[in-house]
């Protein structure tokens, strides 16, 4: 019996990084996985797991000293197979775009600025065969009307930056097919994008596969994203292969404990971790009236107020936690800087019962000070508020950093020494050192894996019960906010457009919006 | 796997030896603060002009003073002016940077105007014409230079605060409850250290170049008095007669900047 040809395929692959003063430094182990030509195959993983550097290395594209330690890289062309890893870059070029492209996470910073979308998209004609001035042209338009954008002509003229998110990724996935590749690679294609627009990019992705049979490799860390395109997966962790097969048989029935406890965290499945609902005890700790909140803009030279929240009104009982859930620009973390104190323009009122509210930021990275050590950074908001003497600040803060699971060892340490779920543990703990009864968390987890995400999301929830906290949630995430919140709020174009139990808005979602976004949950 | 070993090995090198040039000087200037071979004033008629000898390592110069102690001696005064002249511009220049890139706004613009003329002049021309106007000396070369450095390190410092004032640490600072000032100096100022490490090393070769710049334009440190500059100054007429005259120092101020860009740039490097 003939051996079935693969499209692709990685032999025991490991690929390596310089190291300072070692030698090179194996990022993945002995990977192998292969793609059936025209399938949709799904490369799923933590950051780290080795899943983008696998892909990059078919490409060549590796970058920073890294190459292919030992295994072969196989890729079908025509009869036989050609070896990507032991090509030369110049071979590599005439592979890359004529048979592979690729597409990556981030739009905007993957097309050249510079140059407008048609001039980038046509390139790809000019390096890859020859073709007429007039039919470039034509082809260009045609491929961008494929892709979905509204009015290829205008958008032909257009630079990237005048593009919207979603408009970005189909202008690349338009220079990535237009020479219609047998393998097209997608890495995160759709994570810095909207919920809503996410969907559109994956059915278009679909669309590709089915109308010219392009075998897709989708590299993401959301398991719903694959379900939804892929018919296989393949898991990573470690730079290692954990488990591969049909989504339908790894979805359902995973073997290996890693496949099992990114499903549990990812589809939703995780369990509703807010057991007993707060009580609200008539006393509301926040009370919002009639707010609005204005962000300063110069159109033509002018000065001009924007109303970026409208005239929102709700209340927050203690102990209690309320999402806010909305698409990016929709105004719900303005809401949120805006009640902490942070945006000085807002109309109508907002009662707090506390005193500076504390908040938690988005990116771990950017919210804690590079230049100090997490003990300093920690006693920062007792020395600032005159909390006790040097040792008991120093007490406090040995106390909390146990609380927060990271124990006292840490106080010595730098930021840059710890992980993004670390760093986040300690941005919780500077929010809660004073003890305030209010804390703005905006999209606490949404930077982080999903496997770390579920431990933020159990610490958070321990910490409302021990310090009796009332949090403010924003996330984009509806699994998130199912999972932890009492009530939600959804925000749409600046205005709360739904509000309700967590449970009564999912099961019954009434404004067109909510529905679109639950719609768009995988 | 070759080309990133090189890399860490030749960055490694620069630092070793920028260290090792700077250290070879600042042994001359340490030893030259507590004891000299000969007074470096002492003249004598009848060592005008001798070559290097056991004697005099150096040579003696057209006045018959020893030229290793005035090497000695001038280095560390060269030293003394550019270190001055460097924490003058660096205090002004990042009060200055601090102020202007945090709050931005007319003042941001008026400062940063009056920086954009100041820099729009070459600086050893503007030292000339204040020296001009406050007349010459080691202590006014001090001053003027201190003040002619000031736009360079305001520069860095704002951009580097403009930056950082967007950050989200800074956000939480404010949350905490603390004050613009503590912010500024506190929260913010250590994370331009790196930056500014690598604009004091090339500050401090600037410095010296300019020192040795006025003071061979006999602007700056006055005779009898030696400093690197000077004595290339009195070593030019005896270029070709007497050339060990002006190999001492032109040595002295070839190792200092070249170990302190060495310095700044592989500090740079590990930064960038």
């Amino acid at each position: 019996m003939e051996k079935e040809k693969h499209l692709l395929e990685l032999c025991n692959v490991s690929v390596g990084f310089p190291q300072k003063g070692k030698k090179m430094n194996p990022v993945t182990r002995g990977v192998s996985f292969y793609v059936r030509e025209g399938e949709a195959l799904g490369i799923v993983g933590e950051s780290g797991s080795g899943k983008s550097v696998s892909m990059l290395a078919c490409v060549g594209l590796l970058g920073g000293g890294g190459r292919v330690l030992e295994g072969n890289i196989r890729f079908l062309n025509g009869e036989d197979y050609i070896i990507l890893n032991t090509m030369t870059q110049k071979e590599l070029e005439a592979v890359r775009g004529d048979d592979i492209a690729m597409i990556f996470q981030e739009p905007m910073t993957s097309l050249n600025p510079v140059m407008t979308i048609g001039r980038q998209v046509e390139e790809m004609l000019l390096l890859h065969g020859d073709c007429p001035k007039e039919e470039r042209k034509k082809r260009v338009l045609a491929m961008l009307s494929e892709v979905g954008l509204p009015d290829p002509q205008e958008i032909y003229g257009k630079y990237p930056h005048q593009l919207s998110g979603g408009m970005r990724q189909r202008a690349m996935i338009a220079m990535a097919m237009i020479l219609r590749p047998k393998l097209l690679i997608a890495d995160e294609p759709t994570t810095a994008l909207d919920v809503t627009i996410q969907a559109k990019i994956l059915e278009l992705l679909k669309k590709f596969q089915k109308e010219y049979g392009t075998t897709i490799i989708l590299i993401s860390h959301d398991l719903g994203v694959i379900r939804s395109v892929c018919s296989r997966a393949v898991v990573m962790c470690g730079g290692k292969v954990v488990e591969q097969g049909d989504v339908g048989t790894l979805f359902e029935q995973p073997q290996m404990d890693y496949t099992k406890r990114l499903l549990a965290a990812a589809l939703g499945k995780g369990s509703v971790l807010k057991k007993e609902p707060a009580v609200c005890r008539g006393e509301a700790i926040v009370c919002v009236r009639d707010y609005s909140v204005f962000y300063e803009e110069k159109l033509d030279g002018k000065k001009r107020k924007r109303e970026v929240v409208k005239k929102v009104s709700f209340d927050l009982c203690a102990g209690e936690t309320v999402g806010v859930v909305g698409e990016s620009g929709c105004g719900k973390s303005t809401l949120a800087k805006a009640l902490a104190g942070l945006n000085p323009l807002t109309s109508g009122s907002a009662d707090i019962s506390c005193e500076n509210p504390q908040m938690v930021f988005q990116d771990p990275y950017g919210s804690l000070n590079p230049a100090k050590t997490i003990g300093w950074l920690m006693t920062e908001p007792l020395r600032l508020h005159h909390v006790g003497t040097k040792e008991e600040q120093r007490a406090a803060v040995c106390e909390m950093l146990e609380k927060v699971g990271l124990g006292r060892e840490y106080y010595g340490r730098c930021p840059k020494t710890l992980s993004g779920g670390q760093r986040q543990r300690v941005a919780i703990a500077m929010a809660i050192m004073l003890k305030r009864p209010f804390l703005l968390l905006d999209e606490p987890v949404s930077a982080l894996d999903v496997t770390v995400q579920e431990q933020i999301l159990i610490l958070l929830v321990k910490l409302q019960k021990e310090f009796g906290l009332t949090y403010l949630f924003i996330s984009h995430d509806m699994n998130v906010i199912h999972r932890i919140c009492d009530r939600v709020f959804v925000m749409y174009q600046g205005e709360i457009v739904e509000s309700g139990d967590v449970d009564e808005v999912f099961r019954n979602p009434v404004h067109p919006y909510t529905k679109k976004l639950l719609g768009a949950r995988l | 796997m070759k080309q990133g070993r090189g890399q860490s090995n030749t960055k490694n090198w620069n630092m070793v030896i920028g260290i090792a040039l700077v250290s070879v000087v600042l042994l001359f200037v340490v030893v030259g603060l507590f004891w000299t071979p000969y007074e470096p004033t002492a003249m004598s008629a009848a060592l005008k002009n001798k070559p290097p000898s056991l004697l005099h390592p150096f040579g003696t110069d057209y006045m018959g003073r020893d030229i290793l102690s005035r090497v000695m001696d001038g280095a560390g005064r060269t030293f003394l002016i550019s270190i001055v002249t460097v924490a003058i511009g660096l205090t002004a220049g990042v009060l200055v940077g601090a102020f202007t890139g945090y709050y931005g706004g007319i003042v941001d613009e008026i400062l940063m105007r009056l920086n954009d003329t100041l820099t729009s002049f070459p600086s050893i021309l503007l030292a000339i014409v204040f020296v001009s106007l406050i007349g010459t000396g080691e202590y006014n070369i001090i001053a003027v230079l201190g003040v002619v450095f000031i736009p360079s390190f305001a520069r860095v410092v704002r951009s580097e605060y403009i930056v950082q004032k967007e950050l989200d640490y800074v956000r939480n600072a404010r949350l905490l409850g603390a004050g613009n000032l503590r912010i500024m100096f506190v929260h913010i100022l250590p994370n331009t250290r790196p930056i500014l490490l690598s604009t004091i090393t090339i500050g401090l070769n600037n410095a010296i170049l300019a020192e040795a710049g006025m003071s061979y334009l006999s602007l700056g440190v006055q005779p009898p008095n030696a400093s690197l500059g000077s004595m290339l100054s009195e070593a030019q007429t005896y270029l070709l007669s007497a050339p060990w005259f002006a190999l001492a120092p032109g040595l002295m101020i070839v190792f200092t900047v070249l170990g302190f860009s060495m310095i700044s740039e592989n500090i740079g490097k590990k930064n960038g």
